[in-house]
């Protein structure tokens, strides 16, 4: 620069100013963004006008004028909006079992990859290189398809009974429709001994506390599952003589016609394809974090647990599964996130969920465009409450890890 | 190092030993051995018997095309055939290019060259080289075998690109783009507005193959113009001259189907998820947020929903008159839906970067954009490669929702078939057992590939 004269006070034209430009940017960015979306918009609006569809919630207090499958408590001049608690509960309900399902079959596998037992570690491996590499939606279709619909099961009027072992009650039916297992009936007073149940789940949560308190400072020996599995169970027991029987258990039994399942609790199957389907899919990824978690566990952790002299059972419980978890609970939820989403793909085999119904609705002339913000908020909520919980877990990590 | 050190050699123990300590290590592990044994080879049996004996697989042997191209016109099928020998023509392209740009990489640096053995490449992806051979054996005419055979020839022939000298290397890069772009054209024809597409990606393979880089600063500036439009006039010229009246999207299915539609989803979601990923690690804050609102919005919400989106509300979003075919409408849904997880991917990459990497980018006195693009991108690019391929799969995976939206491709082909008298009720197991086959060939061989890569690179993020 020959000019000594451009000295720091001296500003750059306004088309040059980087502190310009970075507002003027930002404003463009956004009014672009803005301009895309009333563009879209309008069109909605026009399109709304010519082919003459809703853009408003109003159709949600409307009769819903479809019949769910296996809900007797639902009709078809049920409102629209009881469809969408009937969907997200069942959305819940998949998820929840895929999630158990997941989590056994996962861990087991997760293990097993690590065994020193050849056959054991080459089946763990096999299986999850199998599940994961293909799309869940064809193990949910085969599931559906193969298992069941067009499967060795016989149909329901035929379904095969398994006696409880010594009486003539059933203990699963087994049908391509349905599957029966043992339920629970009320008797007049379960809401009551539902209270009895949290009171012994509260007073256990106590005692475990106070067992450990005890085990920290005394050393004694704290038996805290003992201690709480008994306690719950006495009260359990306290609480079913005091109400004198408030629940009965009920067999799935099968009609006299043979067209339905009456007592106990009937499973779809379509239900057993998506909740399994999934979980067998996500174990194989849950498989993969549990694996890579306790090989993560650095090798001076088993070398110091060794010196210790450890048993292998020890070393384990108190040394490498304490900090393999929590390498492992974030994306573990991840995975929980991942098969709640999932359960979308329930669309193919017709489970009622709330992506099946939403599209039936559809296809009954509700309106899409509010009837598909509702499933995406849905799904939104879910993904935040999960996130929110991831967040929670990993702060209590870190301040564990300190 | 003296001459007396080898390494150890590893002993083999005998088989017993083996059994002894692989099989039988402690009382736990034996009583796993026994239960399992008899486990698996009931399920051996079984499926050694589904497959060679009860299984019903004329069902998948009548309706071989039916699965590999779906409805697609039957009297156009040369096209598709044509497109796997250009594709396979551009594969050895790229591969013979490849090894030898790394070839010449490896002798500039005077390291050894280690020759990659085929068993190796067997190894690699074998899983598709069997899905092939099924594909085959089921075949009932000649044309499959015809089709392999030339396959293997192109890429043969394409392998001749390695005798290339090492300064025309681009040509190949350049050569391979051309191929995929008429591969692609032989099938979508080259009447209407495709040309606009096929332009701008030769002009691309034209810039990278040509980078022009003696030239003076402003000279260059204007001879790279050129040379892009040029090569997008000369592609216009050709679509012109041939108009070939293509064979539009909304008539493709099958499994033919499923790999274009994951391949467009990953190439044209790449772009938006690199911006979406530099807006996200923008210093201006309403860039940020945007893009953050975008990414987390797309991630907290299945695939379906966009998908349903698209169907049921994208039609009505655009002016009255625009029509667009269910499949392309599907194809945006799932590159909108990609670009939120390739944004978040790349945005690793970036994190991945030392801060030293753009504090010395600065300290040369190179502007943040050329910082970013000749220091930063190409380094968390090259980070990136394994969870992109890792990506590829999972979207490979999830094209099969479009089976809900009643779209054929390659699991949803299976509607068609069992709609046939013959396999109305029966066969539902051989035919999915078959599909899930299909996807496990392909994502398993990619993802090896991606766990090869990533050792390769030395990168895992």
């Amino acid at each position: 620069m020959t000019s000594t004269r451009a000295g720091a006070n001296v500003r750059p034209p306004f088309w040059r100013d980087v502190r310009v430009l970075r507002v003027v940017g930002q404003i463009l960015a956004i009014v672009a963004v803005f301009l895309l979306l009333r563009w879209l918009y309008g069109n909605l609006v026009t399109n709304s006008g010519r082919v003459g569809f809703d853009l408003d919630f109003g159709f949600l207090t409307q009769p819903t004028q479809f019949q769910i499958p296996n809900h007797d408590e639902f009709n078809p001049r049920s409102p629209v909006w009881q469809m969408v608690l009937v969907g997200v509960k069942n959305t819940l309900l998949a998820s929840f079992f895929g999630v158990i399902v997941a989590a056994i079959v996962g861990v087991i596998v997760g293990i097993a990859r690590l065994s020193q037992n050849w056959l054991a570690a080459k089946l763990a491996t096999a299986y999850v290189e199998f599940f994961r590499n293909i799309p869940p939606l064809v193990i949910i279709v085969f599931f559906a398809f193969a298992v069941f619909l067009y499967g060795p099961l016989p149909n329901l009027r035929e379904s095969i009974e398994i006696r409880a072992p010594g009486t003539d009650h059933n203990l699963l039916t087994l049908s391509l429709e349905q599957w029966g297992i043992p339920s629970i009936a009320d008797n007049g007073a379960l809401v009551w001994y539902a209270l009895f149940v949290a009171l012994g789940l509260v007073v256990s949560a106590l005692v475990w506390r106070w067992r450990t308190r005890v085990n920290d400072e005394t050393g004694a020996p704290h038996h805290r599952l003992l201690w709480s599995l008994g306690i719950l169970l006495a009260i359990l027991a306290v609480g079913f003589l005091v109400l004198g029987e408030p629940f009965r258990i009920t067999w799935p039994t099968l009609s006299e016609n043979r067209r339905r399942l009456v007592d106990g609790f009937a499973i779809s199957a379509a239900f057993i394809s998506v909740a399994g389907a999934l979980g067998l899919y996500t174990a194989s990824h849950v498989a993969e974090i549990v694996r890579g978690s306790i090989l993560a566990v650095s090798r001076g952790q088993t070398e110091a647990s060794n010196a210790l002299a450890l048993s292998n059972f020890q070393r384990y419980r108190f040394v490498v599964l304490p900090q393999a978890l929590r390498i492992a609970l974030p994306p573990l939820i991840n995975q929980c996130l991942n098969l709640v989403k999932n359960t979308s793909l329930a669309a193919a085999v017709g489970y009622s969920e709330i992506t099946v119904l939403t599209q039936a609705s559809i296809g009954n002339g509700r309106p899409a465009v509010p009837s598909i913000v509702i499933l995406m908020l849905v799904y939104l909520t879910l993904s935040l409450v999960i996130s929110a919980l991831l967040n929670v877990v990993n702060r209590r990590m870190t301040l564990v890890s300190r | 190092m003296t001459a007396v050190e080898t390494a150890p050699v590893p002993i083999r123990p005998g088989f017993v030993t083996w059994v002894r300590q692989r099989l039988f290590p402690n009382v736990a592990s034996g009583v796993v051995t026994v239960i399992l044994t008899p486990i698996l080879v009931y399920l051996g049996y079984r499926a050694v018997m589904f497959v060679a004996v009860n299984g019903r697989w004329e069902v998948v042997s009548r309706n071989l095309t039916l699965f590999m191209q779906g409805t697609f016109p039957r009297d156009e099928q040369w096209r598709i055939v044509v497109q796997i020998l250009l594709l396979a023509l551009a594969l050895g392209v790229g591969a013979s290019t490849a090894g030898a740009a790394a070839v010449d990489r490896a002798r500039e640096a005077g390291l050894p060259v280690v020759k990659q053995p085929l068993s190796q490449v067997v190894r690699r992806f074998w899983p598709i080289g069997l899905f092939v051979l099924v594909l085959l054996y089921f075949a009932s005419t000649l044309t499959p075998w015809l089709v392999v055979a030339g396959a293997l020839a192109a890429f043969g022939l394409g392998n001749t690109a390695r005798f290339l000298p090492s300064r025309l290397r681009n040509l190949g890069w350049l050569l391979m783009t051309l191929l995929i772009v008429a591969g692609f054209q032989v099938v979508s024809g080259t009447t209407g507005r495709s040309w606009v597409m096929s332009a701008m990606l030769v002009a691309v393979g034209v810039l990278v193959a040509f980078p022009l880089d003696g030239l003076a600063p402003r000279a260059r500036l204007a001879a790279r113009a050129g040379m892009a439009l040029l090569a997008a006039a000369v592609v216009f010229g050709i679509y012109t001259l041939i108009p070939l009246e293509g064979i539009g999207w909304d008539q493709w299915s099958g499994l033919f189907l499923t790999l274009w539609v994951s391949a467009l989803a990953i190439i044209l979601s790449f772009p938006l998820g690199l911006l979406l990923a530099l807006a996200r690690r923008s210093s201006l804050p309403a860039i940020r947020v945007l893009a953050t609102g975008y990414i987390e919005l797309i991630r907290g919400v299945p695939l379906i929903t966009l998908l349903f989106m698209g169907q049921y509300i994208l039609p009505f979003t655009l002016p009255p008159g625009s029509n667009l075919s269910s499949i392309s409408r599907a194809i945006a849904a799932m590159t909108l839906f990609t670009a939120a997880y390739v944004a978040e991917i790349v945005r690793g990459g970036l994190q991945s970067l030392p801060t030293g990497q753009n504090e010395a980018a600065q300290a040369l006195g190179l502007s943040a954009s050329k910082a970013m693009r000749l220091i930063i991108l190409p380094q968390a690019l090259r980070a990136v490669i394994p969870a992109m391929v890792g990506q590829f799969i999972s979207i490979f995976k999830d094209s099969s929702l479009l089976y809900i939206l009643a779209i054929n491709e390659f699991l949803g082909v299976r509607s068609l078939v069992h709609a046939q008298a013959d396999f109305r009720s029966i066969a539902h197991a051989e035919t999915l057992v078959f599909v899930a086959f299909g996807y496990w060939a392909f994502s398993y061989s990619m993802s090896k590939e991606s766990q090869r890569l990533e050792r390769r690179l030395r990168v895992g993020l």
